[in-house]
């Protein structure tokens, strides 16, 4: 009974949240949240297998995230005044990322969490990346196209490196590959060149290389990656813990909770998607990538039609943030589905870095409700006239 | 803001790109991979099912049980009845010898795993492995080895099929994982007992590679039987000073007599005229340097780079198997094989069969067919000269009465004190239904130490 109550509880949160946008201030976005609801009902059903304490509190964190989401999207009367604050935003990622790494507390050799004595902690990288993207899309829409002013790049890139040696500085380097590659989209976006693109791939290879020697670290887990069946012991230990727990599920799973899992480790975190995996078989999981997908792909649809929004060239400009701040969000959920869902399937070394909504984790959860509610605030203020709102 | 929106789909299809290669490599590992990890030996959940799979048993070719299982509360446990006769084949816990090499074959599972067989059953069970060893042989090479170091290699020249495969020191499995004294004592022995010589020692092959040497220079012409040559009992070959067992010298020597008295000095010509591209070539051919896949661990040779600079030197010595030529006892029964089977390349096979617990027959092990390395007439002469070896020369200690052998001694210098006894045996000449293969470490001459083993152990299989 209680365990139905755990259950029903979540997705009835965010529908609720879903209830309460559309009455009072008729939300136009029908997809989002039935999303959001699924992935985090999947995320207490797993956890609840796994362990019953961090599936409470998992509950909690999406309630209290359901509430900012709604908050934020009351909050914020116009997302385009958060252009302004693009500055603010940047600077404070980055004195967020500088403080953790003088004075954040260490998990499994990587510093990521700060630590408000007495009162709570959190990981900065998360909130850091929420900031990073309002920048982003405030500078590149402020400069309106960058291609015929190549020199304002210079203080992106001084920021966005800054950035990322804080993130080498954490050693998180799942969270430094997301930052990167977030950037390169945004710099796609403002520019139109593929040739950045590429260019920054090439660049971050480079940098791969480069900490693969740097840093011990790092040299451990691209091992691991490369070969985990020399060390089972050292590094390859969870990444082939994840294979065979995958190859356990097969194609339909050994069923819910049915089989107890082996001995993988960070199952509620980085390796979650090999539980559903798991439990849930070829046919499962691929159901769960498609939610991702569908994620991205709504979310990217809320970037193109703001970037057609309501019409005059200042209008236009204005708009362009929103669309952009859409687009950067999207690549957020993408790039960071991507990259540990990647890693669990040995494409790229296995990174401590969240699975959006479904992993166990207060900030990650939070941070990605406020996304989501910030979507949902670009889409009513950012969006074309659709028929039925054109009063 | 056209091109925005434009941009903003372009970017959008990179995750959908990710997303799809995400998806297959989740079919890759979930389904075509997903057999082989649930039978991996580091797969923690792999190793609780196999406790609870009756696994299956390791039988000679004769019937004698090897690797068998005991039932006990805690699961089922392997049990080791033929002692240190078997040892370097079943190894004496899951992660060495048969059990590692057929794991997936005794609990049938990964490749070997079927749904029928099981559901048949009633329960997971394993398959029974029939190896291609022959009893009487394999016991008489391991009784005749006992105090000494080497290794015995038997084998059936036409199909492959190993026949004994012996190394000593031996250990009795049982007591090594019964006892931890006993196991510390194992794993600390200077002898190196858990070492399978017949398949991981690698040895200078000494004069038994003259074999070798003389197959590949009559087959490419640069000699035949008769061909005489001088021996002035020490000579220098290309800037390297050759020694020849008789100090004194051969005089004017014909290649067969070379061969059946051990002529270093005509071998060292011999490889010389022969040249290293020949050389190397006849030694690909004759798959020389391949390690032996009989699902046990083995190593491949090594032969020194005869085109290399200075490497005619290295050619000259490897010409009588000195030099940085090293090879494994399979490696050199292959050799002989090669021989004896008309100059067809056999790879050897160790497994002759799996079976159901109820004798249906899952798999047949065959020797896998590598071409010819030289011509059946090259053969048969490298084996006439072989018989005169046994007949007149250095083999005599291998003769058996009412049974043409042919055989060819080794005693090959190393550096670790007197030479390594070697011989090769083939019997009966001309249609050969065994090869063996013996090395003594440090024994001393091949014709008095190790011709007696080899002639032993071909009365066991010719019995």
């Amino acid at each position: 009974m209680a365990r139905a109550i755990r259950v029903v509880a979540v997705p009835g949160a965010v529908l609720a949240a879903a209830l309460l946008l559309d009455l009072i201030k008729g939300h136009r976005d029908r997809f989002l949240l039935p999303l959001v609801a699924l992935l985090t009902t999947l995320s207490v059903i797993f956890l609840s297998r796994l362990d019953l304490f961090l599936a409470t509190k998992q509950i909690m964190w999406v309630l209290m995230g359901s509430a900012l989401m709604v908050a934020t999207y009351f909050l914020i009367d116009d997302i385009r005044t958060l252009a302004r604050l693009k500055y603010l935003a940047g600077g404070a990622a980055v004195a967020l990322l500088a403080v953790t790494v003088l004075w954040g507390t260490e998990h499994h050799g990587a510093r990521l969490w700060l630590s408000i004595p007495g009162l709570f902690s959190f990981q900065s990288g998360e909130v850091a990346k929420l900031l990073m993207a309002i920048f982003l899309a405030g500078y590149i829409a402020d400069r309106g196209s960058v291609r015929q002013r190549p020199r304002p790049l210079a203080p992106l890139l001084l920021i966005v490196i800054f950035a990322l040696a804080l993130f080498v500085g954490q050693r998180d380097l799942g969270a430094a590959a997301l930052f990167f590659g977030l950037f390169i989209a945004m710099l796609y976006l403002g520019t139109g060149r593929k040739g950045y693109a590429i260019a920054g791939i090439v660049l971050f290879l480079a940098g791969a290389v480069g900490a693969y020697y740097a840093f011990p670290h790092a040299a451990v887990r691209i091992q691991a990656w490369l070969n985990p069946w020399q060390a089972p012991q050292h590094g390859g230990y969870q990444s082939l813990q994840t294979l065979f727990c995958l190859a356990e599920g097969g194609i339909g799973g050994t069923g819910l909770g049915q089989v107890p899992l082996g001995n993988l480790p960070a199952a509620s975190t980085d390796s979650i998607l090999a539980v559903i995996g798991h439990d849930l078989g070829l046919l499962g999981i691929v159901a769960v990538v498609l939610l991702y997908t569908l994620l991205c792909v709504r979310a990217y649809t809320i970037a193109q039609r703001a970037a057609d929004g309501p019409g005059g060239p200042q209008a236009r400009a204005e708009g362009s943030f929103g669309a952009l701040l859409a687009a950067a969000l999207a690549t957020i959920f993408a790039l960071q589905s991507l990259i540990i869902m990647g890693g669990v399937v040995r494409l790229i070394p296995l990174t401590g870095i969240t699975l959006p909504f479904v992993s166990y984790g207060g900030t990650s959860i939070i941070v990605n409700f406020i996304a989501v509610g910030l979507l949902l605030a670009i889409v009513r203020d950012c969006g074309p006239p659709t028929p039925e709102h054109r009063n | 803001m056209r091109t925005l929106q434009t941009n903003i789909i372009k970017l959008s299809l990179v995750p959908l790109v990710g997303f799809l290669i995400v998806c297959i490599s989740l079919g890759y590992w979930q389904v075509i991979r997903a057999p082989a990890l649930r039978a991996h030996p580091y797969n923690d959940q792999a190793q609780q099912r196999a406790k609870s799979i009756q696994p299956g048993q390791v039988y000679t070719s004769d019937d004698q049980l090897i690797l068998g299982v005991r039932q006990t509360p805690e699961g089922w446990v392997r049990a080791y009845p033929a002692g240190e006769v078997y040892a370097h084949r079943t190894g004496y816990d899951y992660k060495t010898g048969l059990s590692q090499g057929l794991h997936q074959a005794l609990l049938g599972v990964g490749r070997y795993e079927n749904f029928w067989r099981n559901f048949r059953n009633g329960r997971p069970t394993g398959l029974n492995v029939i190896l291609t060893l022959d009893s009487s042989a394999q016991a008489t090479a391991a009784r005749l080895l006992r105090g000494k170091r080497g290794a015995v290699v038997a084998l059936q020249p036409q199909t492959g099929a190993v026949l004994a495969l012996a190394s000593a020191p031996s250990y009795d499995p049982q007591r090594v994982l019964d006892n931890d004294i006993v196991y510390e004592m194992f794993r600390s022995d200077p002898a190196s007992p858990e070492l399978n010589r017949a398949l991981q020692g690698l040895y200078p092959p000494g004069s038994v590679f003259k074999i070798f040497t003389a197959a590949a220079a009559l087959d490419a012409g640069v000699a035949n039987p008769q061909t005489v040559f001088t021996c002035a009992g020490a000579e220098t070959i290309a800037h390297t000073l050759v020694k020849c067992r008789n100090a004194s010298g051969h005089g004017r020597v014909s290649l067969t007599w070379a061969l059946a008295d051990s002529c270093n000095v005509t071998f060292a010509k011999l490889a010389e005229q022969l040249g290293p591209q020949r050389f190397r070539s006849y030694a690909k051919k004759f798959h020389l340097l391949d390690s032996a896949k009989l699902c046990l661990p083995g190593k491949s040779g090594k032969m020194a780079d005869v085109l290399a600079y200075k490497g005619e030197r290295e050619l000259v010595q490897a010409g009588f198997g000195q030099g940085a030529t090293l090879l494994t006892p399979v490696a050199v029964a292959q050799l002989a094989a090669t021989i004896a089977n008309g100059g067809q390349v056999i790879r050897p096979y160790l497994v002759d069969s799996i079976e159901e617990f109820n004798g249906r027959v899952v798999y047949r092990g065959r020797g896998q067919h590598l071409g010819q390395a030289i011509s059946q007439q090259t053969a048969d002469q490298v084996e006439g000269m072989m018989v005169v070896a046994v007949e007149k020369g250095t083999g005599g200690g291998a003769a058996i009465r009412g049974t043409v052998v042919a055989a060819k001694t080794g005693s090959a210098e190393n550096p670790h004190g007197p030479p390594h006894a070697w011989i090769v045996v083939l019997a009966p000449a001309h249609q050969a239904q065994a090869v063996v293969v013996v090395v003594v470490e440090n024994g001393g001459s091949g014709g008095e130490v190790a011709a007696p083993i080899a002639r032993e152990v071909l009365k066991a299989l010719l019995r």
